[in-house]
């Protein structure tokens, strides 16, 4: 969507053996399947000082995610069917697991690891429930009438399989 | 949870299955709506994604009807498994380096104090959001891991904690200190006691002191009065609750046994070495002192308090780093027939599930979208940059039109009836009207067959001049879904307490007529809006019918004669109530 900001310039600055034996750039950001980032996002890669040095590390998007508008998020790792409100910050290195929901205005402090299964809140962020048993499932059929009602769609997709919805935006 | 508008709850009947019913208060039951402002209504209603199917019972299962048996304990900062023995022995609370701050309740991580870049001794813990960190109650520790071992061991303020054996020996060494000192006393009374204060310490005795102290005082007390009894023993572990329940036991047998000799009365705690601690009023002095001198700022919050495994505290001098509490996996029952509806799969990383039975597979799904404004009205150009619904600001007085969406996960076709009050409940009464309370939905067959015989729908994506509001007719129908329209006058929002206006001259006279209603039916008067009153909800009545193949259970219970493709007639009815938005004041 508009007003993305991918900063995958701010790539890993150790060298990486490739195959082909000269260097390679690394990959900073990778996404994967079905992952929605909405309007006025920031995706910054997790950076860590060292010895006077800024490193920055690969931050790693599953499938299924969405983020919604004016998030920032420089978290490490990001796994399957996580829905990420709207004004979400996730600050350095956090590690979200799968099936989880981000309430709209969290933060995440750094280095904060969500098992998967829980639905957080919060400045700063906590554990504040359980997403149900039939989180992720694709709706049980409601695959023909995805995006039929116009409006809103964010209804139907939470945590589910974002493929319509991606379909219909492009 | 608040749920963005519009969305859709489902009403589990679980309370109302178990009351006992007489049949008139069983015909009443049938008669009446379910208000969605109800209190008891808050507890029974659930998003689609919460509910189970109990496929034996034919119900749906919410939170409330299932029965919930833990599989494992695992901590959800460093996600490692936690064996039940440790969890019984140590505590709900994390035995790794997991800590959570006093302050913010984040995640801590454990940094060095060494300047010199090599991550050397000492560490400290620190929180990365508030900036806390366990230098501000002077602790610091020698190794990276084991910080809760660590912890254990180290006061605020860098003095060392005594383990439960040092208490016991200086417990021991104080009694037959004062042991000594009663006798000297009894031989010359006149004697000031000096050595009373030597010993005494220069601080009180911490709250662990004190728990160590009444339990060995208490334990003692019960190896005297139990001693006759032969199933005493002398070795029994006080902080586990199973002996606790094995020496109430002993009490009820041995009472039953020979009533007439009552054992002596337990004796309660008389002195500090046996756990008793005095309340003394120069610490509220010192503590008002202190607020006097350094403010408020120094004082800890209720919840902070509460986090603190010693809730007695109340400066943030005295704060602990919190161990992470622990999460739990569960598997589910249904509560009358001891299913399964789900099983998670032990391993801690894994998200699968060995068992689910969902209600989103048995249930038909409704949604509601506010329908587009140019399809009810023409003369509006369709502009496809998504005419923005306010589901915030509906008006009040204008009928307004939503498409209702139902779509159906079963693979058989159904038959829909559709339900609602013609007003809702509440104070702010809106009338609903839906125009084709009764439609089927097709099946929900394989995605591929829909593309494979396009004759299957022709309706399907049919041009939109042929959606006409009309009542009787559905909207639109896809392979498993069909949709209807509900027309809703929104209500009037009477005299809303903060918008500021006073009611117009037409309102009042309605808002007048209201009250006379109200009086005549003998409701309270009040128009104050409650909280969320504005909020548009419309309770629904679903009834579906649908023929099903005759599960290989009940064929192989039932009758012998049954074929192989008999087909039962089921039914099944639920309320939902759907969230329209919100009714914006006027």
């Amino acid at each position: 969507m508009a007003d993305v900001v991918l900063r995958g310039d701010l790539h890993s600055t150790r060298p990486v053996p490739s195959s082909s034996g000269k260097e390679v750039t690394p990959t900073s950001i990778s996404i994967g399947r079905c992952t929605v980032i909405s309007a006025g996002s920031v995706i910054k890669p997790p950076c860590r000082m060292s010895r006077g040095q800024t490193h920055y590390y690969p931050i790693k998007i599953g499938d299924n995610v969405f983020v919604g508008p004016q998030c920032t998020i420089s978290a490490i790792s990001i796994s399957s069917h996580v829905y990420i409100g709207a004004n979400v910050t996730i600050q350095q290195f956090v590690i979200i697991k799968e099936n989880v929901k981000v309430l709209p205005n969290t933060v995440i402090p750094a280095n904060m690891v969500i098992a998967s299964g829980s639905v957080v809140g919060g400045q700063p962020a906590r554990v504040v429930g359980e997403v149900g048993e039939g989180w992720g499932v694709s709706g049980g059929g409601a695959g023909g009438g995805l995006g039929v009602g116009g409006g809103s769609e964010e209804k139907w997709v939470e945590g589910g399989d974002l493929r319509e919805l991606v379909r219909s935006i492009k | 949870m608040a749920q963005p508008f519009p969305y859709t709850y489902y009403a589990c009947d679980c309370y109302d299955n178990n009351k006992p019913q007489t049949v008139a208060e069983a015909a009443a039951e049938e008669e009446r709506d379910l208000d969605p402002r109800h209190p008891r209504s808050n507890y029974s209603l659930y998003p689609l994604e919460h509910l189970l199917y109990c496929e034996d019972c034919q119900q749906i299962r919410c939170s409330r009807c299932v029965t919930e048996e833990t599989l494992n304990w695992y901590c959800p900062s460093c996600l490692f498994e936690v064996p039940s023995s440790v969890v019984k022995s140590d505590g709900n609370r994390c035995t790794r380096n997991c800590f959570n701050c006093p302050v913010c309740t984040s995640p801590m991580t454990t940094n060095s104090l060494d300047t010199s870049g090599d991550n050397a001794a000492p560490y400290t813990l620190a929180c990365p959001y508030c900036k806390w960190s366990t230098v501000e109650i002077d602790i610091e520790f020698e190794k990276m891991n084991g910080i809760s071992g660590q912890l254990a061991k180290i006061a605020n303020g860098g003095r060392q904690i005594p383990t439960q054996k040092e208490r016991d020996k200086e417990r021991e060494r104080r009694k037959e200190l004062e042991a000594r000192f009663r006798d000297r006393s009894a031989l010359s009374p006149s004697e000031d006691s000096p050595t009373m204060d030597t010993w005494r310490e220069d601080h009180a005795p911490s709250r662990d002191d004190l728990f160590s102290n009444l339990s060995a005082f208490y334990k003692t007390q019960i190896e005297t009065t139990t001693a006759s009894n032969p199933f005493s023993h002398s070795d029994i572990n006080f902080s586990s609750p199973s002996a606790y329940s094995r020496i109430m036991n002993m009490y009820q047998s041995t009472n039953k046994r020979n009533k007439r000799d009552k054992p002596s009365p337990v004796r309660e705690a008389a002195s500090t070495l046996e756990g008793l601690s005095i309340h003394d009023p120069s610490t509220d002095v010192a503590a008002i002192e202190r607020i006097k001198t350094e403010g408020w700022a120094t004082t800890l919050s209720p919840s902070q308090r509460h986090a603190q495994t010693n809730p007695n505290i109340r400066f943030d001098t005295e704060l602990r780093p919190l161990a992470t509490l622990l999460c739990t996996k569960r598997s589910k029952r249904c509560r009358s027939c001891r299913h399964i509806l789900s099983k998670p799969e032990s391993k801690i990383t894994s998200t699968r599930y060995k068992i689910k039975v969902l209600a989103l597979e048995h249930i038909p799904r409704l949604s509601i979208r506010a329908l587009p404004s140019y399809f009810t009205n023409p003369t509006q150009p369709p502009t496809p940059a998504a005419p923005h619904t306010p589901y915030n600001a509906l008006k009040s007085g204008i009928p307004t039109h939503f498409l209702l969406h139902l779509s159906n996960p079963l693979f058989d076709p159904i038959r829909v009836t559709l339900a609602t009050p013609s007003t809702t409940p509440g104070k702010v009464q809106s009338r609903i009207t839906i125009l084709c309370p009764k439609f089927e939905v097709g099946a929900n067959t394989d995605v591929w067959d829909d593309a494979l015989a396009s004759s299957l729908s022709p309706i399907k994506h049919a041009s939109q001049d042929l959606n006409q509001i009309e009542a009787g007719k559905i909207w639109d129908r896809g392979r498993n879904w069909t949709s209807v329209i509900v027309e809703v006058i929104p209500g009037f929002l009477d005299n809303v307490p903060g918008s500021g206006l006073g009611p117009g001259l037409g309102e009042k006279f309605a808002l007048d007529e209201k009250k006379k209603k109200a009086k005549q039916e003998g409701e309270d008067t009040d128009d104050e809006l409650d909280e969320d009153e504005d909020v548009l909800e419309i309770p629904i009545f679903v009834r579906i019918e649908f023929e099903a193949d005759v599960n290989a259970e009940e064929r192989s219970l039932g009758d012998s004669r049954g074929n192989k493709n008999e087909r039962e007639k089921r039914e099944e009815a639920f309320w939902t109530v759907v969230g329209v938005g919100r009714i914006a004041a006027v």
